[in-house]
């Protein structure tokens, strides 16, 4: 179709179409960063400066990925960032004053987290309220309950070493320990996405529920599946984050889920469902990412990247606006 | 009439209810001191919600208005300390905040982008750009003419909450008594229908979107009048606050349906939990998870009952 409205260049169409799509754009966009910065940043090819952007786009990162598919099914879950902040408490809390085990602390968090997740799912699809308001609510509840355990001043530290090494730690000397995980769960959330019958249908329910219903998709079951995963994803980002900054308190992941939600909507799915790819997902965390980190080694203002990223956001929306209007 | 108010009067009966355990447990929550504080701290936020409502009934959504606060209380507090007029002060904070509005306005209803995106990318670039101008400083020491604007402590808490009092009155009139008012509903129940009643609706929303910016910089303004100094930090999480009161006043975010004295009680109700938590002898720390609670059983409550009297198939993954 848009060869039809350019006629006459030289490239190969599948040049033209990649670079015309949103993650063909992005990834222009993340070169030209990297190559600003690589003038600008001191020691921005360095190997600790590669480790700590994996470090600070993993967090974020987990929650982006789990986000997309609840984008993509036309919902938001705004109760992420809480819940990491609930799930960092809760850790601590069987850690220190429960004495479990750390590996099993950390599997009942991830329990609970998905627990937390089922309780979104089930408000959302049994009882039919906007996702939105769900997780509004669930929001304010899982900070509150953060806040009311610990009332608002515990805080966990003094965790194993062995733990620490997940946030903290390199394996081979370079590759920081959270990077396997984070590679995981792309992985993971990419083959559910794009490679199984499931993902489709995720695409079929954002594009038009009742439609998807018609067609025999199980839209309930699978909400629930997509919520669920969410809040098993944001506990799993709040045992990273409390392994990376040494302690659990209850503000840990304030402001992420919009942070997350950004990175999603920069990578290109739409907020009104049926379109969003987790390559996308990436390539928008990263474009963050590296726009923070390269402003941070060039002494640049830290507080223009939160500016670029907001202007960027308005302008990638409304290309794609513009393009899909040529369609 | 019942049924016109259903979901006002369930919100009111836990209000009620919340008052009337008050009563038994801890009469003292009704004296003077503590009623005029509650309505002096939520005042400002009935300003802003006043706005959300009429955002959310055109069927949209304003998440920057936090940020639109915060620039507005420092502006206003650095004018205020040049040593210019209050009422001069207040007018260009108040121009500032339809500038702000206008943007929003002009990028969902001009270029027609989805408002939770567009609102979610100007509340991070204000946010950001008050923070690289001030470097987070506080404006402190605000002077004597601008703060309870020279009324003094008792007639500028009375002022604050009278006028927006009056202010919620003014809006609910027009909203049922204007052809303006009557076309933000009917925007929100169905923009083409409204078209074709020739209604502009792209008009109606910018125009709702300029007077959130108005009302979020009047917002900031009662406050800003309450304290020394002006924090720049001041209107983050404003937005959900307020958000979360209109919902659980029985505004639907689907637009259309919900009135402005709904959203009244959902400010009441959830600004009256953290002073009921001291004055019932409860760790404060619990506030944000019992406000959690009321918004997810209020929006509970209703799609029970709405699903008692008939199966709507209210579109379920739509936000």
């Amino acid at each position: 179709m848009l060869a039809q409205a350019l006629p006459h260049t030289d490239q190969p169409p599948w040049v033209r179409k990649v670079l015309l799509s949103h993650e063909g754009v992005l990834a222009v966009l993340l070169v030209a960063e990297t190559v600003v910065f690589s003038f600008l940043g001191r020691n921005f090819w360095g190997a600790q400066n590669s480790g700590e952007m994996v470090r600070l786009s993993a967090e974020i990162g987990l929650l982006a990925l789990a986000m997309t598919p609840v984008i993509v099914t036309g919902g938001i879950d705004l109760s992420v960032g809480s819940l990491m902040g609930l799930s960092a408490v809760l850790f601590g809390k069987l850690w220190r004053d429960a004495h479990l085990p750390i590996a099993v602390a950390a599997l009942a968090t991830l329990g609970i987290g998905a627990l937390c997740g089922l309780l979104n799912a089930t408000l959302i699809t049994r009882l039919r309220i906007p996702p939105l308001i769900v997780t509004l609510g669930s929001f304010s509840l899982f900070r509150g309950l953060a806040e009311g355990i610990t009332s608002a001043t515990d805080n966990f530290t003094n965790f194993p070493e062995r733990f620490l090494f997940l946030g903290q730690g390199y394996f081979f000397g370079g590759v920081p320990a959270q990077g396997p995980i984070f590679l995981a769960a792309a992985v993971a959330f990419w083959l559910l996405l794009h490679r199984t019958a499931v993902g489709r249908s995720l695409y079929a329910i954002g594009f038009s529920a009742e439609g998807a219903r018609h067609a025999g998709i199980p839209v309930e079951r699978r909400l629930g599946l997509v919520y669920l995963l969410s809040g098993l994803t944001a506990s799993l980002a709040a045992i990273v984050y409390v392994s990376h900054n040494g302690q659990a308190k209850a503000d840990a992941g304030t402001g992420y889920e919009l942070r997350a939600i950004t990175a999603v909507v920069l990578g290109g799915t739409s907020i009104f469902g049926g379109r969003g790819r987790i390559l996308g997902t990436l390539l928008g965390l990263w474009a963050i990412v590296v726009l923070q980190q390269g402003l941070l080694l060039s002494d640049g203002p830290a507080e223009l990247a939160g500016i670029l990223v907001g202007v960027l956001l308005i302008v990638a929306i409304a290309a794609n606006r513009l393009l899909r209007k040529g369609e | 009439m019942i049924a016109r108010y259903k979901r006002e009067l369930s919100v009111a009966t836990a209000l009620g209810l919340l008052l009337l355990v008050l009563a038994v447990a801890a009469p003292s929550f009704f004296g003077a001191d503590n009623l005029r504080a509650i309505g002096v701290s939520n005042a400002p936020v009935l300003v802003a919600a006043i706005g959300m409502t009429l955002v959310i009934l055109t069927r949209q959504i304003d998440i920057s208005i936090g940020s639109q606060f915060s620039i507005c209380g420092v502006v206003a507090g650095l004018l205020a300390k040049e040593g210019i007029p209050a009422p001069v002060v207040a007018l260009a904070t108040l121009a500032l905040g339809a500038l702000f509005g206008a943007v929003n306005g002009a990028l969902v209803a001009g270029l027609r982008l989805p408002s939770i995106v567009v609102t979610l990318a100007t509340l991070v670039t204000w946010r950001e750009s008050l923070r690289w101008i001030t470097e987070g400083e506080t404006v402190r020491n605000l002077p004597e003419t601008f703060l309870w604007l020279g009324m003094g402590r008792p007639a500028g808490q009375a002022f604050i909450v009278i006028s927006s009092l009056v202010l919620l009155a003014l809006v609910a009139w027009g909203l049922r008594m204007l052809p303006a008012g009557r076309a933000v509903y009917a925007v929100g129940s169905d923009a083409e229908a409204a078209r074709l009643a020739g209604i502009r609706p792209r008009r109606v929303v910018f125009g709702v979107f300029v007077l959130m910016g108005v009302l979020a910089a009047l917002a900031a303004l009662l406050t800003a009048i309450q304290f020394r100094n002006a924090q720049t930090n001041e209107g983050a999480g404003l937005e959900l606050k307020v958000i979360a009161a209109a919902v659980v006043g029985g505004v639907a975010i689907s637009g259309g349906r919900g009135t402005l004295i709904g959203a009244f009680i959902g400010v009441l109700l959830l600004g009256a939990i953290s002073p009921a938590l001291v004055f019932l002898k409860a760790e404060p720390y619990w506030e944000k998870a019992v406000q959690g609670a009321i918004i997810l059983i209020a929006v509970a409550t209703d799609a029970i009952n709405l699903r008692q009297r008939k199966d709507v198939g209210a579109s379920l993954a739509a936000h």
